[in-house]
C-alpha cells in the first residue's frame, strides 16, 4: 500500500472530482444538496522550467533570502466551472460561482 | 362495431399509416407544399388576409374567404401538425392556427392539440424512476426523492448548468419594486425544460414526498416567487383568453387539454393511459406565454401578444403545486374564479382541470412511485374487458405488439360506423372523430345526444373497467 500511495502522489496534475454536500463546502451555506466538486491535484515535475531551476539556484546562493518565492510549478485550475445553484435548508436559492475547477494546469 | 368503438382508445400514430392514407406532415412542410401549387398558395394568402384582425363570423360572411377555407380543407395544410421543440416551432404553430382559427366555432372550451401525439411512451423514464425510488436502502424513512433528484441533476453537467441558469436568473433581485425579471426567468425555465432530458426534469418536478421539507422543495422547483406568484391573482378565464391570444401559449394549453383531460374510458383516467404525454404537456406549460424576445426573428404574430404591463409582466399559464402538502397534490395556475360573473361555472370547470384532475394526479403519483401501467396504448383495453364475441369486426390480433395495424383498423371502423349511423357531423368534427375516441367523446358530448345514446352499448364495458380499476389501484400504487 505504501507503493500505491507513492504512485498516487506522483500522478501528474489533473482534474479530480468529489461528490460533496453543500454544507461540507464550508462556505456557510446549510443545505443537504449534493454537488460535484472538481479540483486540481497532482505533481508538476514535468513542467519545471528554466525559471524554476534558476530561482532555486538564486535561493541556494542566498541571492534571494527574505522574500517568499516558489521555485516549483503549481497544479491549479486554469478555468472554473459554471455557476452552481442550490436550495438551502430554509428554502432559499443561492448561486455560487467559481466553485469548481474546469481545467487544470501547472502554472 | 360498437364494441370496437369502445376499444379504439388512443390516438393512433397518425404519421405512420402503412397505406399512406392521410399522413399529416408538419405545417412548415405543408406550407412549402402549398406554396408549390398556385391555387393553394393564392387561397392560403387570401385566407390569411381574411383572418387578419377579424373574428370567424365576420370572416365567413365574406364569400371569398369562405371559398378559400373550403379549398384549403383539401390541402395538406388542413391535417398538418407540429412537433414540440421542433425547428421553427412558432412558425409551424402560426400556420396551424391560421387555418384552424377559421375552422373552430368561436371560443371552444377544449381545443385539439396542434402537436403530434406522443406515441413513444418513454417508459424508460418510469423504469428509471422506479430504480431510483427503490435505491435508498439505508434511508427508507429519511429518503427525500426531491433531494435525490437535485443530486442527480447536479451530477450531470448539462442539467446542472441549465438548472443553475434558471435558478440564478429567477432568484436575482432587481433594483426597485420588481422581485426579479419574470420574462428572463421564464425564458431560462423553458431552456431547462426544452434542453434537459425529461428523466432529469420530471424527477425534479414530480418527485414523491413523505414530509413537508421534501414537498416544499418540490414546490420550489420552478422558483415560484418569481415564475409563478404575482401581486394580483387574475381571473382564470381572463388568463385563458390572454393565453389564447398567443400561438405558443394557446398550443401548449390545447396540448395539456388533449393529453391530461380526465376520461372514464381508461384505467388511469388519462387519454390512452398515456402518463408520459400528460406529464410532457404539463411541463410544456411552464414558463410559457409571451416569451417575446429571445426566440429568434419570427414572422409577425397573427394576434399580437398583449404587451406586458409593469405590474404583471408574466401573465401566464405556468402551473405549480399550491402548497407543500404531502398527502394531497393540488396543482393550479396562478388564477382564481373570483369576478367570473355568470361565467363562474365555466371558470370552475377550467380550473378543475388543474386542481381536481385525476389523470394529472395519477400521472404525477405514478411517476413519483416509479410505476407505470402496463396496459395501453400497446393494448388499448385490459384483456378482461374484451368481449367474448366481436362478430363482424375484424379479428383483433392476438399479438398486440403490432399496435399500428390495430389502431388503424379500429379507427377506420369508428369513422365508418359513425357515417353508417347517418350522423352528419360537420367536417371538423368528423375529422376529429377519426383521430381518437377521447376527442370524439369530448367533442360530441355536449351537443350530440343521439350519439351518446348509441354509446350505451359501451357502458357495461366501462363498468367492467371501473371495477378493474378498483381492483388494480391498490396493486399499482
Amino acid at each position: 500500500s505504501r507503493r500505491k500511495r507513492a504512485r498516487a502522489r506522483h500522478k501528474p496534475c489533473e482534474l479530480r472530482e468529489l461528490e460533496v454536500s453543500v454544507s461540507e463546502l464550508g462556505l456557510g451555506y446549510e443545505s443537504d444538496e449534493t454537488v460535484l466538486f472538481r479540483y486540481c491535484s497532482g505533481t508538476c515535475e514535468a513542467a519545471v522550467r528554466s525559471y524554476d531551476l534558476s530561482l532555486k539556484s538564486m535561493r541556494s546562493r542566498r541571492r534571494i533570502r527574505k522574500e517568499k518565492v516558489r521555485a516549483r510549478p503549481c497544479c491549479r485550475p486554469l478555468a472554473y466551472d459554471d455557476d452552481v445553484s442550490f436550495l438551502d435548508a430554509y428554502n432559499r436559492y443561492y448561486t455560487v460561482n467559481e466553485l469548481s475547477a474546469k481545467e487544470c494546469g501547472c502554472v | 362495431d360498437e364494441m370496437l368503438r369502445c376499444l379504439a382508445a388512443p390516438p393512433g400514430p397518425v404519421g405512420q399509416d402503412p397505406r399512406g392514407w392521410r399522413v399529416p406532415v408538419d405545417c412548415v412542410r405543408a406550407n412549402e407544399l402549398c406554396a408549390g401549387e398556385p391555387s393553394c398558395s393564392s387561397r392560403y394568402r387570401t385566407l390569411r388576409q381574411c383572418l387578419a384582425g377579424r373574428d370567424r363570423n365576420t370572416m365567413l360572411a365574406n364569400k371569398e374567404c369562405q371559398a378559400a377555407l373550403e379549398v384549403l380543407q383539401e390541402s395538406p395544410l388542413y391535417d398538418c401538425r407540429c412537433k414540440r421543440g421542433m425547428k421553427k416551432e412558432l412558425q409551424c404553430l402560426q400556420i396551424y392556427w391560421s387555418i384552424h382559427l377559421g375552422l373552430t366555432e368561436g371560443e371552444e372550451f377544449y381545443e385539439a392539440s396542434p402537436y403530434e401525439p406522443v406515441t413513444s411512451r418513454l417508459s424508460d423514464i418510469f423504469r428509471l424512476a422506479s430504480i431510483f425510488s427503490g435505491m435508498d436502502p439505508a434511508a427508507t424513512s429519511k429518503s427525500n426523492h426531491c433531494l435525490d433528484a437535485a443530486k442527480a441533476c447536479n451530477l450531470n453537467d448539462n442539467c446542472k448548468r441549465l438548472r443553475s441558469g434558471y435558478i440564478s436568473t429567477c432568484s436575482r433581485e432587481l433594483a426597485g419594486s420588481e422581485p426579479c425579471s419574470r420574462r428572463k426567468c421564464h425564458k431560462a425555465l423553458r431552456q431547462f425544460f426544452d434542453r434537459v432530458p425529461s428523466e432529469f426534469t420530471f424527477r425534479l418536478l414530480f418527485c414523491s414526498c413523505k414530509d413537508r421539507a421534501c414537498a416544499e422543495r418540490r414546490r420550489q422547483t420552478i422558483v415560484p416567487s418569481c415564475s409563478y406568484e404575482d401581486k394580483d391573482r387574475p381571473n382564470c378565464l381572463d388568463l385563458r383568453s390572454t393565453c389564447r391570444a398567443d400561438h405558443l401559449c394557446r398550443s401548449r394549453l390545447a396540448d395539456f387539454h388533449t393529453n391530461c383531460q380526465a376520461t372514464f374510458q381508461s384505467l388511469t383516467s388519462c387519454p390512452g393511459d398515456n402518463y408520459q404525454a400528460c406529464l410532457g404537456s404539463y411541463a410544456g406549460l411552464i414558463g410559457e406565454c409571451c416569451p417575446g424576445a429571445g426566440r429568434g426573428s419570427l414572422p409577425p404574430r397573427l394576434h399580437p401578444c398583449p404587451s406586458p404591463s409593469s405590474s404583471s409582466p408574466g401573465f401566464d399559464m405556468t402551473p405549480n403545486y399550491i402548497d407543500a402538502s404531502t398527502t394531497s397534490i393540488t396543482i393550479s395556475p396562478w388564477c382564481s374564479c373570483k369576478g367570473s360573473g355568470n361565467m363562474e361555472e365555466e371558470c370552475e370547470k377550467f380550473l378543475r382541470d388543474f386542481t381536481e384532475n385525476p389523470c394529472l394526479r395519477n400521472a404525477i403519483q405514478a411517476f413519483g412511485n416509479g410505476s407505470d401501467v402496463n396496459v395501453a396504448p400497446k393494448n388499448p383495453s385490459p384483456p378482461v374487458t374484451v368481449p367474448p364475441k366481436a362478430e363482424k369486426s375484424p379479428a383483433l390480433p392476438d399479438d398486440v405488439n403490432d399496435s399500428n395495424t390495430m389502431y388503424d383498423t379500429s379507427i377506420i371502423t369508428t369513422c365508418t360506423s359513425v357515417q353508417e349511423q347517418g350522423l352528419k357531423p360537420n367536417r371538423s368534427k368528423e375529422e376529429s372523430l377519426c383521430y381518437s375516441e377521447t376527442q370524439l367523446t369530448t367533442d360530441t358530448m355536449p351537443d350530440q345526444k343521439t350519439f351518446v345514446d348509441q354509446k350505451a352499448g359501451c357502458s357495461r364495458q366501462r363498468a367492467g373497467r371501473i371495477l378493474l380499476l378498483v381492483l388494480l389501484v391498490p396493486i399499482l400504487l
